[in-house]
């Protein structure tokens, strides 16, 4: 972790864990929020280095602080004097190095609080001036760019839609001009440590699925009619499919955005085109978790044979995929079978031994099978045999539509950002569950709740001493601080209120949670059992006031 | 929307049978009904789409769809006795292995077949040796049937009975059993079965050998040689009465398919097991041959109407060397470029037989014929030899304009059979000529048809050996051309001048070419080079230089049969309606950019959503959707990426700040993030927090 000296003249010195370190960040954090309140602006750390060097440069500090709040956000910038030294770096000692670099970083600072006093004065200043410079500098390039121009000539230039000019190569962890793909690969993963900066998420606080849903009804699509328009353009090939599918081939439609609605709409049209006897058709939603193979065939199954259906299919997919076979074989006069399938790379469905099955199904004839597929790599799932079998023509079906029932968007986000605790259920969940428990389960569930509480209580309250929190808590092993009880405690309190005679017992009650993931356990340094609650503060106090209610 | 209302009840099982969603169905049921449209699922009027603008005669497209099917069926035919002509030898050895192999000796008999890329062949093989009249049941078992012993039993039972019996049968067999009740699994179960209809043989094919798991293949193989469940439990397996064995009761054969190499699969098996077989290789052959002698039936069989370009061609050979493909698969992609052709192409029609009787409206299809390129090359060279008036002619009589397109029809497809007559000519002529470098049918074809064999360094060499040639050997040469072209006038010609000739000469021996190096005595010696040099003219008789004007003749006749023969395709006049020369439907459709189709969507969206406004902007910009700027930003990030940064940069480009509306920007945020993990581009990160890492890089 500790690294003696900046690889590089660019490298930031962020590695380095400087007891100053957070106070840099606070007072950055201030000056940012103070300027950008007034000007919009978030004029960083490099800006006002690079405003030192080049006092030119002074003038137009925007661009450039526009761009620096684009992607990463700023870090101590490595001093001047390491500039271009990098071979004296490597002939010093270690000792040396780090004496340096210490001197060094608090040099900078001291520059860079002076530095950032007088930009703000200068600021302050030459507003107007500067302003209207820019405005000139920004009228000819949007006009340029065919935007709008801004029409007061006093609003000061802020963030504009779109990516400010110039500011991709300049900040972009990626170098200038086009990289060919693996050269990208290797610049992007290249060793050293990684080049992000220190914010979290905690900053905003993350959307919940109402929100969420509120939103996106209120989201008017930009390109709704362009959609429309690419839609149109599939369902122009609707007869052709048909005819492949006559044919005896499959069909995978690939490409970025849903393709649920098209399927459906192909369903539809396949309806109407043969309208006294429309083929039977059967739709497979290949992204529902609990779907099952063995419950394709069996649906299907039911399809073609009605109120014949045997009350008894077997247990086994394979059985139910013969059975089905040879219920298609003895009913060769019967109409053809449309088998729609929603993804069929969605992970309930990748397994191999699925794609196998789905593909002696796909062989059979007088079953079409219709597939979409979202991943870009879903190819690979299918080996020689089983592309043989399906036998399949590709179609490059993009839409850009959203993926509205393939999944959860903030279930997925939010596993994304490893807060898995957030999703399950909230509150209302959580309330659910416990209601259809015993009631010592419920009574363990309180006594976890208050003793949780009582401990974020403590915590929270020293937290809020500290205005650099963010700071504060990273430095405290990155993990949000979230209130945890041991293990031992648990059950001496549980044993104490007669709800748990034995650690067996108690810990059946607990599995009872873990299942409905109401709980969270993990190993802590020390090898103790630790147990949290993955909700909010606010969420288990509405909890806990539900079961003390009842 | 009634789309979506009534989706919410159905979307959220994960199966369903589709239901109409449109109540009006109902109405518009009756009013077909009226128009009595009762017809076969597979009617033409349903399948075809009328092309020109829709106002082609319903007609055509039912002839059109009547042709296509007609030449079809007819290629389907050839290919499938193509196949079974090249699997005929291997499957006579193999059935009668299975038939023979004795079952005494102590071992399992067994068939090794070594199928390497050739996968499809074993699954016909199968086929044909479980329709074989012999009385051998034939249960073909996938590594996914078998994931343990006792499935894997249970599954040779059921298939056994159930391939030659039934479901029902099945069940009855297993129910209705007078004494204990069996499980399904138990060997008993099949030793009736096997016992009540005196099956001979029963063959367990394991398909993908390779892919079983070791142990269970022991465990199987130990179990039908040494019997009993407990010879299993026990693994004492050597003390066993041998007599308990299943293979004196029921007679097995097993077969197993091999995608390496037979020594590997033995390797992997172990001692004990491997002792328990006795197995005997047979050697699959290659997909190549297979393939090209498809292609070639294709293109040079005895009435095609319709050829593949050299586009579709080349593709479809790339195809089949970068690839394992089954001989199947091929044939496939073929029919794919028919069924473009016919789908898609309204003219195709009029490669039907009976284009001429059937008396549509024929306006609309001259008008097509006039509007094709190569119409107008067509009037273009009338013009150029100052035919006027048949140019009128064509333009302006429809009449006429149809008469002439059938007729040029069918002297355009003559040639095309002629091209291929010269191709085959080529290549038998190659193979005699002993040339050093040869070329397979398909790089041949692919060249003719590209038009660019006429002036090529092949037939130039082809060329001056046949003038090298002594009598002896072109006799021979041309008595073979002709056995193998059958009808071939020039080479018959050729072959009458030559009899006549040497008939009149009266030759006994062999007559020498002048031009030929005689290379027999040269290369022997330097000094006997030398003075053969001088000799190799001189020592030519009377007859054998009039034998060399003779071949010169020969020669200036085959260069111009090469010339006129080896036209290129595309300079005939109506090369749209019989060749198929286009490479992206069959490209498009078998084989797909999937991954780049994403990246491309993603990274210039306006590729595929057209703007409706003139407004357009080369880089990120806040009009793109969401997904496609968070995926341009995630492109320039390095490998770890910090969501908060990620979440300030979105929300700057899609310019938030403007409109204020920080929330709504954060739900577009959302749904562009878990679209990019859905596609696999990003993962959670265990040791940053609110860090997520890259996981996909593009274009590579």
């Amino acid at each position: 972790m500790k690294r003696e000296a900046p690889d590089s003249p660019n490298s930031p010195d962020q590695g380095i864990s400087m007891p100053k370190k957070p106070k840099t960040a606070l007072v950055h954090d201030r000056t940012n929020g103070t300027l950008s309140s007034r000007t919009g602006l978030t004029p960083q750390k490099s800006t006002a280095f690079a405003n030192n060097l080049n006092p030119s440069k002074l003038r137009t500090p925007t661009r450039k602080s526009q761009a620096k709040s684009l992607f990463s956000t700023p870090r101590g910038n490595s001093g001047e004097g390491d500039r271009g030294s990098r071979t004296k770096n490597a002939d010093q000692s270690a000792k040396r190095k780090s004496a340096l670099v210490l001197f060094e970083q608090s040099e900078d600072e001291f520059w860079d609080g002076a530095d950032r006093l007088a930009e703000e004065i200068l600021e302050e200043e030459s507003d107007a001036s500067t302003n209207h410079e820019e405005e000139g500098e920004e009228i000819v390039t949007t006009g340029a760019r065919g935007t709008r121009a801004p029409t007061d000539a006093t609003d000061t230039p802020r963030h504009r839609p779109g990516r400010p000019k110039g500011s991709k190569n300049r900040r972009s962890p990626t170098p200038e001009g086009e990289l060919p793909p693996h050269e990208r690969y290797f610049f992007q993963n290249r060793a050293g440590p990684p080049q992000t900066s220190n914010y979290s998420l905690s900053r905003v606080s993350l959307l919940t699925h109402e929100e969420y849903f509120e939103n996106r009804a209120r989201y008017h699509d930009p390109h709704l009619e362009e959609k429309d328009f690419l839609l149109e353009l599939h369902r122009r090939s609707f007869p052709q499919w048909n005819f492949e599918f006559s044919e005896q081939f499959n069909i995978c439609l690939y490409g970025y955005g849903s393709k649920r609605r098209l399927v459906l709409e192909f369903a539809d049209w396949l309806h109407d085109r043969y309208a006294p006897s429309p083929p039977t058709i059967v739709v497979v939603n290949g992204y529902k978790p609990n779907l099952s193979i063995r419950s394709i065939f069996a649906t299907i199954v039911g399809a073609i044979l009605g109120s014949d259906t045997p009350s008894k299919l077997g247990a086994q997919p394979t059985e139910v995929l013969e059975f089905l076979q040879s219920a298609v074989r003895s009913r060769r006069s019967q109409s053809r079978v449309m088998v729609l399938i929603h993804s069929i790379d969605a992970p309930p469905l990748r397994r191999m031994a699925h794609q196998a099955l789905l593909a002696r199904l796909a062989a059979t004839p007088s079953i079409h099978l219709l597939a979409t597929a979202d991943t870009p790599n879903f190819s690979l799932m299918w080996d020689l045999t089983l592309r043989d079998q399906f036998n399949f023509a590709f179609h490059d079906c993009t839409t850009f539509a959203a993926y509205e029932a393939e999944w959860t968007v903030v279930d997925e986000v939010h596993q994304l950002f490893g807060r898995r605790g957030h999703r399950i259920n909230g509150r209302d969940g959580v309330g659910f569950v416990l209601k259809s428990l015993p009631e010592n389960a419920r009574s363990l569930y309180r006594i976890l709740l208050i003793e949780l509480l009582s401990a974020a209580g403590g915590l929270a309250g020293s937290d809020d001493e500290d205005a650099g929190e963010n700071a504060v808590r990273r430095e405290e092993g990155g993990a949000r601080r979230e209130a945890v009880i041991e293990f031992r405690t648990l059950y001496q309190k549980a044993s104490e209120e007669f709800i748990a005679s034995s650690e067996m017992m108690f810990r059946t009650l607990l599995k009872e949670f873990h299942d409905h993931q109401m709980i969270t356990s993990r190993m802590d340094a020390s090898g103790a059992e630790i147990l949290g609650v993955p909700l909010s503060r606010e969420e288990m106090e509405g909890v806990l006031e539900d079961l003390v209610m009842n | 929307m009634d789309a979506t209302e009534s989706e919410g009840g159905l979307g959220n099982a994960g199966v369903y049978v589709y239901q109409s969603r449109k109540p009006a169905n109902v109405q518009r049921g009756r009013s077909s009904k009226k128009r009595k449209v009762v017809q076969s699922q597979n009617d033409a009027s349903l399948l075809f789409v009328p092309l020109l603008d829709g106002k082609e005669d319903a007609g055509l497209v039912k002839l059109r769809y009547a042709t296509f099917q007609k030449l079809w069926l007819k290629h389907e035919e050839r290919i499938r006795n193509i196949l079974q002509d090249i699997d005929s030898r291997i499957f006579e050895d193999l059935a009668s292995f299975v038939n023979t192999a004795s079952l005494t000796a102590g071992r399992i008999p067994t068939a090794l077949v070594t199928i390497g890329s050739n996968v499809s062949c074993l699954t016909r093989l199968l086929e044909r040796l479980a329709s074989d009249k012999a009385k051998a049941v034939v249960v073909v078992l996938d590594s996914g049937d078998a994931p343990s012993l006792k499935t894997a039993l249970k599954n040779i039972i059921r298939t056994a009975i159930t391939n030659a019996e039934g479901t029902e049968q099945y069940q009855k067999i297993l129910n209705d059993r007078a004494g204990p009740r069996l499980l399904p699994y138990d060997l008993n179960i099949l030793h009736e079965y096997v016992r009540k209809k005196d099956t001979r043989r029963l063959v367990i094919a394991f398909q993908d050998s390779e892919a079983f798991d070791q142990t269970l293949l022991n465990d199987l193989l130990s179990l039908i040689r040494y019997g009993g469940w407990t010879a299993l439990c026990n693994a004492s397996v050597t003390s066993l009465n041998p007599s308990s064995s299943w293979l004196d009761r029921i007679p097995f054969v097993l077969l197993f398919g091999i995608a390496t190499s037979s020594e590997l699969f033995e390797t992997s098996l172990p001692q004990s097991t491997a002792s328990l077989i006795q197995g005997r290789c047979f050697e699959m052959h290659d997909v190549g041959g297979s393939i090209d002698r498809i292609y070639e039936s294709f293109q040079t069989g005895p009435d095609v109407k319709l050829w593949l370009g050299h586009r579709p061609s080349s593709f479809l050979f790339q195809k089949s060397r970068d690839y394992f493909q089954s001989p199947e698969g091929f044939a496939c992609q073929v029919k794919y470029a028919y069924m473009s052709h016919f789908f898609a192409n309204s003219l195709s029609v009029l490669l039907s037989d009976d284009i001429s009787t059937a008396s549509p409206s024929r306006a609309e299809l001259c008008q097509a014929v006039r509007n094709l390129p190569s119409f107008r090359c067509f009037c273009e060279r009338l013009l150029e030899i100052d035919r006027h008036n048949e140019v009128h002619d064509l333009l302006e009589d429809d009449a006429h304009l149809f008469k002439e397109t059938i007729r040029m029809l069918n002297s355009g497809q003559c040639r095309m059979g002629n091209l291929f007559q010269a191709v085959k000519a080529i290549l038998i002529l190659q193979t005699h000529l002993k040339m050093s470098k040869t070329n397979n049918i398909s790089t041949l074809s692919v060249r003719a048809l590209a038009g660019d064999l006429r002036a090529s360094a092949t037939v130039k060499e082809i060329l001056a050996e046949m003038k090298k040639l002594d009598s002896e050997s072109l006799q021979l040469l041309l008595s073979q051309i002709r056995k193998e072209l059958g009808h071939c006038d020039v080479f018959q010609e050729l072959q009458k001048e030559l009899a006549s000739f040497l008939k009149t000469e009266k030759v006994t021996g062999s007559l020498r070419s002048k031009h030929g190096n005689n290379s027999h005595y040269i290369m022997k010696t330097s000094t006997v080079r030398r003075a053969n040099l001088g000799k190799a003219s001189t020592g030519l008789s009377g007859k054998d230089l009039r034998y060399s004007d003779l071949l010169d003749r020969l020669h200036a006749t085959l260069e111009k049969f090469f010339t006129t023969m080896l036209i290129n395709p595309q300079d005939l006049f109506l090369n749209e309606i019989f060749l198929f020369d286009l490479k992206n439907p069959l490209k498009d459709t078998f084989t797909p950019r999937v991954r780049f189709a994403i990246e491309r969507a993603l990274s210039t969206p306006f590729d595929y959503l057209m703007p409706m406004s003139d407004e357009v902007e080369g880089h990120l910009s806040a009009g793109q959707p969401p997904t496609a700027i968070l995926y341009q930003l995630y492109l320039e990030s390095g490998s770890l990426v910090n969501t908060y940064d990620l979440w300030k940069a979105f929300y700057t480009i899609i310019g938030g700040e403007e409109t204020g509306d920080e929330r709504l920007t954060f739900t577009l945020f959302y749904q562009a993030l878990s679209e990019l993990k859905a596609l696999g581009m990003v993962k959670s990160n265990r040791r940053r927090i609110d860090h997520i890492s890259k996981s996909a890089w593009k274009g590579l």
